[in-house]
């Protein structure tokens, strides 16, 4: 094998941009996502914000308002209110020149947050109680200019493992990795018995073999959505002929139940993934079959070995590295089950199939909560992370040895 | 006789699997004809329609443009699989045929990208997407290979790793520069590798739905599973165009499987199986 020179290096290049740009770059921003109250939705929130950021220049303007409406108010209010102009007026002018010459968005240090913050307070104590007492000319405008001094200052939304305490005591995160382990247990448990015996039949040397292949991987090649779809059309209570036939052999009480009770939708999402990925299943496990040598099975018939025999104490244990690889990539698939539920149900009905990475969906993209989802995506890593160590730990180290 | 008995059993438990894939297929197949009318009430369970009509697919196509979201599907998943399979062939034949610092960092580099959720590169990639003005286009295809590089490399790496290194060997001898050498000598070789990655990775762009349901909020850049998703109004599901929009849509997927049966069969497993 020859060593890699910088040409050799082109060659890996393309792949090593498009992995730090779509993969390694984007795991590291959800990372440090989790640690902001971070919402594209609102202003004040919509950036990672280490430090108390304050628009000076939005704040002067503001501030030269406030005093515009204050000195328009000198002939309605009586000595006492006179008094109180007066001072809020006077603070105005003291805060101002503290950010005398500066412009755009600057950066806060504490001391200066804390005055901006009490300033804040103070503008408006004095100007709800001037409003509540006399009757004001710009009464109406006041509210708004006290939004606006409030938005001028932009408070570090820096929450650090606040997201992450927040999540381990968030009833929703429970209800949904609770799901989502049913969900990937019993698909996956179902789907390897099953394809297990499929790939067993699929083994033998019957007539047709190649079309049954063929039709095992249509479930396959059909998109998610797709699949999800038809599935909820024959499940639908009112016209659904899967729920029908359940009603009618007696598995459930009524055709409705099947979507709409929480039982029935989790059994409904795991029946149609298990309809889709059982054949893919056993056609891994079938690869594993094929690789046995033939001469295996004679000598195991030559000492006198029964087929049960033979199949647990030889064919489990030769294709033993095939199911491992076949059970770790369906478990992660399981685990990160998302088109399938958001689909089918929505993670309906209350909640009772809402998975992780549906509950991280609706979370970013439903109510644009960045950081929180991000906390509930790593999260979701990190059992991946932990499912794969323990499958490595079971099969060793070889899953990576390619060469 | 003991054998014939067990056939007999083994073609029955076969013919039972069959009817539980195609079934669902099939039913979709028929309501795709009943008016709507029929897809409800008594005749939702009936196998032929009283009244077939063609108005589903026909709204389908012309009104629902799903036409445009077919062309879209194939847009992206044709640009996917020419660049991914590039990138990813050239990655091949660097891991299997070059020494350097860092190969084992990468293909676990790899691996890893294979395993982690999707959901975990969505946000950002949204947020960058936003900031360069790239949602709502084709811009999407880029992201797309977080999900089919992996297993396009480790496809291309079983197989280039079957390509016997004595022609190489003599074509260096020739004076043959190491990306002549991929082009003119390891290339035609591995044309049923790359022809297996190749389908795989088109099949999984096309199944592609977070990403385009997140990036691209547009209609006009729906591909077909997000569009078929979105074949509902506020209240109910329109079961009849969702059942044409699928018949619509399955056909091309399964005339992709029936012609490549095989590739798509030993591109599944070679992630599997060890030799």
């Amino acid at each position: 094998m020859r060593k890699m020179g910088f040409k050799e290096f082109l060659f890996i290049l393309p792949i090593l941009i498009l992995l730090t740009v779509f993969s390694l770059w984007p795991i590291l921003q959800t990372f440090s996502y989790s640690f902001f109250d971070y919402r594209l939705n609102d202003q004040q929130k919509s950036g990672l914000y280490l430090s108390d950021k304050y628009n000076v220049d939005l704040f002067m303007e503001t501030s030269d308002y406030v005093k515009f409406y204050l000195n328009g108010e000198k002939d309605v209010v009586d000595e006492e209110g006179a008094k109180i102009i007066g001072e809020t007026i006077a603070l105005v002018d003291e805060q101002q020149a503290l950010f005398e010459g500066k412009t755009g968005v600057i950066e806060l240090t504490g001391d200066e947050s804390d005055k901006v913050g009490s300033f804040n307070a103070t503008l408006e104590e004095n100007i709800n109680i001037l409003v509540n007492q006399y009757e004001l000319v710009n009464e109406s405008n006041y509210q708004y200019i006290i939004e606006e001094l409030n938005t001028s200052l932009i408070s570090s939304n820096f929450t650090g493992l606040k997201g992450y305490s927040d999540a381990i005591k968030d009833d929703r995160v429970h209800n949904a990795l609770i799901n989502t382990i049913i969900f990937t247990i019993a698909s996956i448990t179902i789907e390897f018995i099953l394809g297990l015996g499929l790939a067993v039949i699929m083994n033998k040397s019957i007539r047709g073999r190649g079309a049954v292949r063929t039709i095992s991987i249509i479930p396959w090649a059909i998109p998610t959505a797709v699949a999800a779809l038809m599935w909820s059309y024959l499940y639908d209570g009112a016209s659904g002929v899967i729920a029908q036939m359940f009603e009618n052999i007696g598995l459930i009480a009524s055709s409705e139940e099947l979507l709409l009770s929480s039982t029935g939708a989790m059994i409904s999402a795991i029946m149609a993934d298990v309809w889709k990925t059982t054949p893919y299943m056993a056609l891994l496990l079938l690869a594993g079959f094929q690789t046995i040598p033939g001469s295996v099975y004679e000598s195991a018939k030559v000492d006198g070995s029964g087929p049960v025999y033979t199949f647990f104490k030889i064919t489990l244990p030769l294709i033993k590295h095939s199911i491992l690889v076949a059970l770790l990539f369906r478990t992660l698939d399981a685990f990160r089950v998302f088109d399938l539920i958001y689909v089918l149900t929505g993670g309906g009905p209350g909640g009772s199939t809402e998975t992780m990475s549906v509950y991280a969906y609706k979370l970013m993209f439903g109510q644009t909560n960045f950081g929180y989802g991000s906390v509930i995506v790593i999260i979701m890593f990190l059992c991946v992370a932990l499912i794969t160590t323990l499958f490595v730990k079971v099969l060793g180290t070889d899953l990576m040895d390619t060469n | 006789m003991k054998d014939t008995k067990y056939n007999v059993i083994l073609y029955i438990v076969i013919a039972v699997y069959l009817a539980v894939i195609v079934f669902p297929f099939f039913w979709i197949f028929i309501t795709s004809f009943k008016p709507t009318a029929e897809i409800f009430g008594e005749g939702a369970f009936s196998i032929i329609a009283d009244n077939p009509t063609l108005s589903h697919f026909k709204s389908v196509i012309f009104e629902k443009n799903m036409l445009q979201a077919i062309k879209n599907s194939l847009i992206v998943s044709v640009v996917t699989t020419v660049y991914v399979v590039a990138v990813s062939t050239l990655a091949a034949y660097a891991i299997t045929r070059f020494k350097f610092k860092g190969k084992n960092l990468l293909l676990g580099l790899i691996l890893a990208v294979s395993m982690f959720p999707q959901m975990v590169v969505v946000g950002p990639i949204y947020n960058l997407f936003m900031e360069l003005g790239l949602t709502n286009s084709y811009g999407v295809v880029l992201a797309y290979s977080t999900i089919t590089l992996p297993i396009a490399v480790w496809i291309l790496v079983a197989h280039l790793n079957k390509i016997p290194l004595s022609l190489e060997e003599s074509a260096k001898i020739d004076g043959a520069s190491a990306f002549k050498t991929l082009y003119k000598v390891v290339l035609p070789l591995a044309t049923p590798g790359i022809a297996t990655a190749s389908i795989i990775v088109f099949i999984n762009a096309w199944n592609e739905f977070l990403l385009t349901i997140t990036l691209n909020t547009n209609k006009e850049y729906h591909t077909v599973p997000v569009a078929i998703s979105f074949l509902r109004t506020q209240f109910q599901i329109l079961w009849g165009e969702v059942a044409a929009a699928t018949i619509v849509v399955t056909i091309p997927t399964l005339i992709i499987v029936l012609l490549f049966q095989k590739q798509i069969v030993s591109g599944l497993t070679s992630g599997a199986i060890k030799e």
